[in-house]
């Protein structure tokens, strides 16, 4: 049974420098990939547009920074055989994450051909998601709040850019396979099967979700959104206090 | 909507046509005006919008498509089976119901796609979330398919923890309704994607699954040595037989526009060319194919035995062979005990191929005896020094003089023509002054 050790440190299956940067793209793939999920439904929007702009350049920096760090440390022909074998296995990971990348570029390139947003009569699929995909944006880029700057026909102007970005991604993975011999079949996971229940977590970034990995899914008949609660709870609260004031005044006045 | 994609792997994949046009009428069914009625799917405090009932999509499509309910429900049916409309309340049945039974419409990341097939990553992917959700109370089959993946893509584990993790991490960002709709969104793409199968059948398939895979391993192969020799004996064996290598002779019809070579090698000659009749000693099937040498055989062997062969040699391309096996039947035929036994067996029973066995053994016995000894016999003999070699056409030695080439009214050989002519009558000039000397 999984504790609910929210706040230890991660543990040392990954540590050092390396593992940041891909943990960071990995977490900047991750939400690629839900805001792609979101496009062409009722959660679509201009806004969207620009955050998967904004998300997709953000993973290909980290990818770049990510390649020249790896394949800087693979060609170096004095590491240990420990050590090889562990950057080998980086780079099985950083690979993934690319594959996976480029492939919801591709994606995300379709559907926003098909779905154009500035059209006399929108056909969205009405999916049931309505709401904005800002929070997972700005996790992606590690900000705050996301600031929305772009025109109003990103959604056509985007698509060429992410043309030539596809293409690019496209080169830089052919690339990858002919300068790095890495055989990925022979990488071994460090992860056995289940590793997933236990929560290890990794340190810094956004703290907003941490938390939720280790809580039971709330089933769908059960309660709603605790932090609403809290509001409420809270101008509950504050309205008896000013209830309980106003009557004790009148109590002393009268 | 058929978008090509940028090409993967260099091949442009397509949208299967079937489906294009069932994402059109799902894109049709948005319309505000003319779409379907959506309502609001009450769970106990949130509110989901755009649910729809089973009744509602099939009265939808009748008044939409004109057709008759029993059709649009059909129809209904095939939209939920390729997931672009999934059931709220029993999402592992994958049915229509035309009645106030919920669904939803499927994202279109989620669509049915041939150019993006579901990929095992993502499904070790959605696999780990599930485990991390439901802490490890996976249904038996997805447990099976877990550690499946997990030995098979056991090299990207790492990756599928982390991702998986992520991902759940991104979606918490969301609202409650909105994470809701997520999970039931992914959940209905894999129901579609990975159908779940009883154990015994997933045992059954992927036994039969192994043994294919046995078998192919254990197929005979042949050296490329060994192969490529036969290669270059069978293509120096044909080499003076085809027209591009060696030329043809009297002349190419295609080129001089005479039909003389066509002439000679008909099938009713009198006399064969001496290549074609080479060519009969190449092997049986040449001989068989070719009608005059199927002839020349035939009579060979009527000459050779008493005529039981020829017939059956006939019977090969005559279904009706019934004459020939019944015992005391009008003409008897060689065959050896075993097979006539289990032929007389099969006639008991009759059907299209109760002949094949005494067929194929005829045919052996010819191709090894019989062949063989026409080949070494008289008749054939005779035939290959009585045949003729054509002439080549002589070009006559004046250019003016000779035939001009018709070219097809083709755009392209216009031009062609003036050159063409221009080299030909150098060459021809050519030989002309070598006759001369």
């Amino acid at each position: 049974k999984p504790e609910c050790c929210c706040l230890s440190a991660s543990t040392g299956n990954m540590d050092g420098e390396e593992f940041t940067m891909l943990d960071a793209l990995n977490k900047v793939t991750a939400c690629y990939r839900h805001l792609v999920i979101a496009l062409g439904s009722t959660s679509d929007s201009q806004n969207l547009r620009e955050e998967l702009k904004k998300t997709r350049n953000k993973a290909q920096e980290l990818a770049v920074a990510n390649r020249t760090k790896l394949t800087a440390l693979l060609k170096d022909k004095n590491i240990s055989k420990d050590d090889r074998a562990e950057y080998e296995r980086l780079w099985v990971l950083f690979t993934s994450s690319v594959e996976l990348l480029e492939v919801d570029m591709k994606r995300s390139l379709e559907i926003g051909q098909d779905f154009p947003l500035k059209v006399p009569t929108r056909h969205l699929i009405q999916t049931g998601m309505t709401g904005s995909t800002t929070t997972v944006a700005a996790r992606a880029m590690s900000v705050q709040n996301m600031k929305y700057e772009a025109d109003a026909n990103i959604d056509t102007v985007d698509l060429k850019e992410l043309e030539t970005e596809i293409a690019q991604v496209d080169q830089m993975m052919e690339e990858m396979e002919m300068k790095v011999q890495v055989a990925p079949w022979a990488v071994e996971a460090k992860q056995e099967a289940g590793a997933e229940l236990k929560s290890t977590v990794s340190v810094g970034n956004s703290s907003v979700g941490v938390i939720s990995i280790c809580e039971e899914e709330p089933k769908e008949t059960v309660e709603g959104e605790t932090g609403l609660m809290k509001v409420f709870a809270g101008i509950i609260f504050t309205g008896v206090l000013l209830i309980a004031g106003i009557l004790g005044y009148l109590v002393v006045n009268l | 909507m058929t978008i090509n994609t940028l090409s993967q792997d260099g091949v442009q994949r397509q949208q299967m046509p079937c489906l294009t046009k069932m994402e059109r009428m799902i894109i049709s069914m948005q319309d505000p005006d003319m779409g379907i009625k959506l309502r609001n799917q009450r769970l106990l405090i949130t509110v989901i919008p755009h649910a729809m009932t089973g009744l509602d999509i099939v009265e939808w499509l009748i008044k939409k498509c004109s057709i008759s309910d029993e059709e649009a429900l059909h129809v209904g049916q095939l939209f939920v089976k390729y997931g672009y409309i999934y059931p709220l309340k029993e999402p592992r049945n994958l049915i229509l119901k035309a009645d106030d039974s919920s669904y939803r419409f499927q994202t279109p990341y989620y669509w049915m796609s041939t150019r993006w097939p579901a990929s095992e990553l993502d499904y070790a992917i959605y696999l780990a979330k599930k485990n991390i959700r439901k802490q490890g109370e996976l249904i038996e089959y997805e447990k099976e398919c877990y550690n499946a993946l997990h030995k098979r893509i056991n090299h990207t584990w790492d990756f599928v923890v982390m991702q998986a993790r992520e991902q759940l991490r991104a979606s918490k960002q969301r609202r409650k309704g909105d994470r809701i709709v997520l999970e039931c969104q992914e959940q209905a793409y894999w129901l579609v994607n990975r159908p779940p199968v009883s154990p015994e059948h997933y045992k059954l398939t992927t036994l039969t699954k192994n043994t294919i895979a046995m078998i192919s391993l254990a197929r005979n192969r042949v050296k490329s040595s060994i192969c490529l020799e036969s290669y270059v004996k069978y293509c120096e064996q044909y080499q003076p037989h085809d027209p591009i290598m060696q030329g043809c002779l009297p002349s190419n019809p295609w080129i001089t526009d005479d039909i003389m070579f066509w002439n000679m090698n008909s099938e009713t000659v009198a006399l064969p060319t001496k290549l074609r009749v080479e060519r009969w000693s190449f092997s049986f099937m040449e001989l068989l194919n070719d009608q005059m040498g199927r002839k020349e055989f035939l009579t060979y062997l009527e000459k050779e035995f008493s005529g039981t062969h020829t017939q059956i040699n006939e019977s090969i391309h005559n279904p009706y062979k019934q004459q020939f096996l019944a015992p005391g039947a009008s003409r008897w035929v060689n065959i050896d005990s075993k097979t006539m036994e289990k032929t007389l067996e099969g006639l008991k029973r009759p059907h299209r191929f109760v002949l094949d066995d005494a067929q194929m053994h005829i045919y052996f016995l010819m191709k090894k005896d019989s062949y063989p000894r026409y080949l070494k016999s008289e008749l054939y003999k005779n035939l290959l020094a009585r045949a003729i070699v054509p002439q080549e056409t002589k070009k006559s030695v004046f250019p003016f003089m000779r035939r001009q080439r018709h070219s097809s009214p083709s755009p392209a050989l216009a031009t062609q023509t003036a050159e063409d002519d221009g080299k030909a009558k150098y060459s021809n000039s050519n030989s002309g002054t070598a006759s001369r000397l």
